[in-house]
């Protein structure tokens, strides 16, 4: 960004030079945690009391990601059902709530217009609300429905929480939506479900995936849920995995960060495939793009 | 197939905080198989009228009558959109950019669950007619504009509506393509017979397309008229300037003559008082010697003081040598040399007078 237009370019490189400089410094703070978390994992279990934490080991073992392994396969298991298929109905649930609430307020009737903007706002306080705070009465409520350390109870949980993130998310997704296509496919007859399947929701992939990215890190780094809705070591998540490394007498450092770094594996994945749909999604906002 | 009948429609929006009136007292008869034009000026109110006789706006007062079965009403839409057998084009065209042109055309169908082969035969159909049966496997971006708007227009059509609402169809094609476009639009409406409403501010669109036109102003239906009636007798200077181009100026009558810039313009009438006066271009003449001819009137001697080629005829302005700010606009067939003294001559019956 020339400040003059064909004058004085030094001026320009130098503020690209700080630009960068401090995008770099940014980055380094960011990568410092990881790092430590990365070399950590591949020191002794002297090494790792007795050399600095941000020292890379001398001599570098797997013999921490060998004791971990097999006992972090089942939770890494577990996480993935519970945040995978979580997220997949939180967002697919959410994106329709989305559209419930964007059919209202496009209606005449000034009424729905008026109950789509009160409903909404009451889903947009509900995801202020921390989880910690209702967490008793939805373990009663899990503990009824006989999900208690299950799965289904687990995904529920879950759902409880993520559905109202999806649809606020999904929700911003939609009003970039251009709204003649929308009209189009009514006057074409078309049900308000296949609008939202089949013109809708192609129209705002980039969003769902964006969405589903979110929800998912959401979920798959989600500790207090677990921790108070799983009783046996069987259905433990990842953070409850990782956690049952800090014990109350004394803690394995090498080993805890072994487990964090397998424990962040399948989020960094899933985040390396789907990224380029994130960053588009989050475009398709700020350029406030049509089709 | 459909007559339409709009009676007394208001529509008011709340723009933050006040109250904006796109539509007052509007009343309108479209006959049967008719095809009738709105024309204005950007946010004058025409794509709401057409909007509110599609069923997707409400009017805040008045009827809307498909036939005679009531479909809008104060404040209530009686018969929604797709219950009314419309088919429309978007001034976006808003096609389905995630599926080929074929499954557009097809959508309408498909949701109202027809047999397969028929889909695809009444697809292949309509989409001979439209010229665009090779490029039915494509999607919206890899075709081009002219043919994204056939493909529209074949997604109106495909379900054989009884009313075809157009919304600026032709506004974001090149110019080349619009004509064509406006030919094929005016041939399908003929050759099916479908009542037809065409939103445009190009006068252009208008005289291609349409039998009768409306004209709304600030959210008034002004003038209703075949288009050559409201081009020759518009009913204000607003609406004359909007269907065609015109000389228009302010000035003060005398009994039955006019002066304007040196000139002198002969009245049909007595008046007096300032009033505002219009004159096509086409009404007027430039010429070296003496014209003879009976309906042409002398309005007095001129200098050329711009001549441009316009491909074919020459845009010529001219004024008289007192006052050099107060010119008119005409088209000759002839090249004039500027500065060149000319004579300057209407058509009787071409000067338009409002008071």
């Amino acid at each position: 960004m020339t400040k003059k237009q064909g004058g004085r370019p030094r001026a320009h490189s130098i503020g690209s030079v700080f630009k960068y400089l401090a995008i770099n410094i940014v980055a380094v703070l960011w990568l410092i945690p990881v790092y430590a978390m990365i070399i950590n994992g591949f020191k002794g279990d002297l090494a790792v009391t007795s050399t600095p934490v941000l020292v890379p080991p001398t001599s570098p073992t797997l013999s921490p990601y060998q004791a971990v392994i097999s006992a972090l396969t089942r939770p890494i298991f577990n996480s993935l059902i519970v945040a995978v298929l979580g997220s997949i109905i939180a967002t697919v649930l959410g994106s329709m709530g989305a559209y419930f609430f964007y059919s209202l307020s496009t209606s005449w009737r000034k009424t729905l217009t008026v109950l789509s903007d009160a409903g909404f706002a009451v889903i947009a306080m509900g995801t202020f609300i921390p989880y910690q705070s209702t967490i008793i009465p939805l373990t009663k409520l899990i503990v009824s429905l006989n999900a208690l350390d299950t799965y289904v109870g687990l995904i529920l949980a879950m759902l409880v929480f993520y559905v109202p993130t999806a649809a606020l998310l999904m929700s911003i997704f939609f009003a970039v939506v251009p709204k003649s296509v929308v009209e189009a496919a009514r006057i074409d007859s078309a049900s308000e479900l296949k609008i939202l399947f089949r013109v809708v929701l192609p129209l705002a992939l980039p969003g769902f995936i964006s969405t589903f990215i979110f929800v998912l890190i959401q979920t798959w780094n989600n500790f207090f849920i677990p921790l108070v809705l799983t009783t046996t070591p069987n259905m433990r998540l990842v953070p409850v995995a990782i956690q049952a490394y800090t014990g109350g007498y004394g803690t394995l450092y090498n080993e805890s960060f072994a487990v964090a770094v397998l424990g962040s594996l399948v989020p960094l994945v899933i985040f390396v495939f789907l990224g380029r749909y994130f960053i588009r999604g989050l475009m398709a906002l700020g350029a406030g793009k049509g089709v | 197939m459909t007559k339409i009948s709009v009676v007394n429609v208001d529509k008011t929006f709340r723009k933050r905080g006040k109250e904006v009136h796109a539509l007052r007292g509007v009343n309108l008869e479209i006959g049967d198989t008719e095809s009738f034009g709105i024309l204005g000026p950007s946010g004058a109110g025409k794509t709401t009228l057409m909007r509110i006789i599609a069923g997707l706006e409400v009017p805040t007062r008045g009827e809307v009558y498909f036939d005679e079965e009531l479909v809008s009403a104060d404040g209530a839409i009686v018969v929604p959109p797709q219950e009314r057998n419309i088919g429309m084009v978007f001034q976006t065209w808003a096609l389905y950019p995630n599926m080929t042109a074929y499954d557009n055309i097809a959508f309408p169908l498909r949701n109202t669950k027809q047999k397969a082969g028929d889909i695809a035969r009444r697809v292949e159909e309509v989409a001979e007619k439209l010229e665009i049966g090779h490029i039915l496997d494509r999607r919206p971006s890899e075709i081009s504009g002219g043919q994204q708007q056939r493909v529209a227009l074949a997604r109106a059509l495909v379900k054989s509506p009884s009313v075809l609402l157009l919304d600026e169809p032709f506004s974001n094609l090149d110019a080349k393509v619009r004509d064509s476009a406006r030919a094929l639009v005016r041939k399908i409406q003929r050759d099916l017979r479908i009542t037809t409403v065409l939103v445009s501010h190009d006068p252009a669109d208008i005289f291609a397309n349409s039998e009768r036109v409306g004209v709304v102003f600030d959210g008034r239906l002004v003038q209703v008229g075949p288009p050559s009636e409201v081009y020759n007798s518009p009913v204000s200077i607003g609406v004359a300037k909007l269907i065609g181009d015109i000389n228009d100026f302010e000035c003060v009558s005398e009994g039955n003559t006019l002066r304007y810039g040196g000139f002198t313009l002969p009245l049909d009438r007595n008046m007096s008082g300032k009033v505002v006066v219009g004159i096509r271009p086409e009404n007027l003449r430039v010429g070296r010697g003496p014209n003879e001819e009976a309906d042409w009137v002398f309005l007095g001697k001129a200098v050329v003081q711009v001549s441009s080629y316009m491909g074919g005829v020459y845009k010529i302005l001219v004024s008289t040598p007192d006052h050099q700010d107060e010119t008119l606009a005409l088209i000759s067939e002839r090249p004039y040399q500027v500065g060149e003294e000319v004579n300057v001559y209407a058509r009787k019956g071409g000067i338009m007078v409002f008071p």
